[in-house]
């Protein structure tokens, strides 16, 4: 991991609340992997702030791409960033997702967990059978992929991204999950993964401070809920196998 | 001659610059090396592991950082087998340990075997965190409790012992009085301030266990009356820490009386905040070529 300050190349609008920062550079982007994620901050920002931890939407050439939703104060200053301005970065942080081959995939998403999962589908690409299910609010939350759900049928089907993923489990011949999205969404893919025996990696989220694994804030509950034993989602994470969380201690 | 040498109690130390307890580890040894550091204080370590408080455990406030680990560790043992090799196997500069109990008893057995490793150049008695029942805060608070604690453990060491203090108490500079008298070679201040924060929105505790432990920004004018009052009252060395984000600020804690100054909240805002305050003290002392050590007091009025 380094901390750099590196211009942005390209800022990349999707709609009113989703935009995409670009920076380049050659080292970071050869050592980036799918399911990391980098701190940032505006370079001129309030530098007693908290930095935020953004995950890696896609690496390609000497870029990296990071794919952001204007959410608090954090997120609403790295979006005043435009091309030149000076973005302060530590990074690439935690696991990364594990990569597999010839496996039937499905990727599931939920509104922001969308992005890690970009990139990851370009690695598994070519090498795996991947169907990639993705669900919003509305359809300023949805994403290019192979099935859409919304929660306000303007987009897709209507309803929760999980429905169609026990759909898809019920036909069987899945042989991994991979899932990233807020909390109620992992719980209940990973109540349909082991319902159908199918193995689940996820993508955890916790508020974050240091980034690096010293300040133990940003812990998720792994094993029972007679000994429950916590673990950074920053240095032990992000990405964790779903039968070690202890999903009822959420 | 070096403009930044300072002492602390026992302990003299390259630069005055170290790193408060829970807020650092050897991972910073990626950013750069370790070895900049005046003194480095471990994370709280207790007799066993510590499993540590629910999450949420943070929350940034407009000015500052509530937290609530609750001194998640993996005990002594493992501290003393695994952490501690591994640490001063890339970091020279003197290891401070940070530890807790839970009785008196269990802080004097703790001290007692970490007195046969020679790696410890001195520890830190933490008796003053917000987080847990029993150990920390609960010792902290009172002066009869933490004389007997001192005195317990001066007659067992003659490395530095320096003992942290809480401001959330009426009178700090009792408290520090009864650990001086004790036989504490140093005073470390401030731990924490107790804080909440709620989503308005919701109702609910942003921190899963409701009150925690508050720091950054805002509370630096706090842990500069704390050393300010505590310096200028007793002959005690003080570690100060609260709220330091740069040289500028470690300055004023100097004016106020501090020995030397720890590095918090700020390692997660600034990865280099360490080697870059050391960097900004040294150009500035030699500008005005002076010594840390003519500073060290003289606030005026």
């Amino acid at each position: 991991m380094e901390n750099r300050i590196l211009r942005v190349e390209k800022a990349e609008w999707l709609n009113d609340d989703y935009f995409i920062l670009w920076i380049k550079d050659e080292q970071l982007a050869a050592t980036t992997q799918a399911g990391q994620f980098y701190e940032l901050r505006k370079y001129s920002s309030d530098p007693h702030r908290l930095r935020k931890p953004i995950s890696v939407y896609n690496v390609e050439k000497n870029f990296i791409g990071f794919f952001i939703k204007k959410l608090g104060r954090g997120t609403t200053e790295l979006a005043t960033m435009k091309k030149g301005d000076e973005l302060d970065l530590v990074g690439p942080l935690g696991n990364g997702f594990p990569l597999v081959e010839s496996q039937k995939i499905a990727l599931v998403s939920g509104g922001i967990g969308y992005p890690p999962l970009w990139y990851l589908r370009r690695k598994l690409a070519g090498k795996n059978d991947v169907y990639w299910l993705h669900g919003g609010n509305s359809k300023a939350d949805v994403f290019p992929c192979d099935e859409i759900w919304s929660m306000d049928g303007s987009i897709g089907n209507q309803g929760y991204v999980t429905q169609g993923l026990e759909t898809l489990l019920k036909f069987g011949g899945f042989d991994l999950i991979y899932a990233c999205g807020p909390e109620p969404m992992l719980i209940q893919v990973a109540k349909v993964a082991a319902e159908y025996g199918v193995k689940l990696y996820v993508s955890m989220e916790a508020y974050m401070a240091c980034g690096i694994g010293v300040c133990h804030g940003c812990v998720v509950p792994t094993g029972t809920p007679e000994h429950i034993v916590y673990k950074t989602v920053c240095k032990e994470g992000a990405i964790f196998d779903a039968t070690e969380i202890c999903w009822s201690a959420l | 001659m070096n403009r930044l040498q300072t002492s602390l109690g026992t302990l003299t130390m390259q630069n005055p610059v170290t790193v408060a307890s829970g807020t650092y580890g050897a991972e910073f040894g990626a950013f750069y090396d370790l070895n900049c550091l005046g003194a480095y204080v471990t994370k709280t370590i207790t007799r066993y592991p510590k499993q540590g408080n629910p999450p949420p455990r943070l929350y940034e406030t407009e000015a500052g950082l509530l937290n609530s680990i609750g001194l998640q560790n993996p005990g002594l043992d493992i501290f003393l087998s695994n952490t501690l090799p591994e640490l001063s196997a890339v970091c020279s500069a003197p290891i401070i340990v940070s530890f807790s109990g839970s009785t008196i008893d269990e802080f004097a057995e703790m001290l007692d075997i970490m007195e046969q490793e020679p790696r410890i150049s001195g520890y830190e008695v933490n008796i003053s965190c917000p987080n847990v029942e029993k150990e920390g805060i609960a010792f902290g608070v009172d002066p009869d409790t933490v004389h007997s604690l001192t005195s317990r453990l001066a007659a067992l060491t003659s490395k530095e012992l320096i003992i942290k203090l809480s401001p959330n108490v009426t009178d700090v500079v009792s408290i520090a009085r009864a650990a001086a008298t004790g036989g504490a070679t140093s005073i470390a201040l401030i731990n924490t301030l107790l804080g909440m924060a709620i989503d308005w929105k919701t109702g609910k505790s942003r921190i899963k266990r409701g009150v925690s432990g508050y720091s950054g920004l805002a509370i630096k004018p706090v842990a500069l009356a704390a050393t300010y009052k505590v310096a200028s009252a007793l002959r005690i060395p003080v570690l100060a820490m609260g709220g330091i984000y740069d040289w500028k600020d470690a300055l004023e804690f100097f004016y106020a009386g501090a020995s030397a100054v720890a590095i918090g909240t700020a390692n997660f805002a600034n990865p280099h905040a360490v080697p870059e305050l050391i960097a900004g003290l040294d150009s500035y002392l030699q500008e005005r070529d002076v010594s840390l050590s003519d500073i060290i007091g003289t606030v005026q009025f």
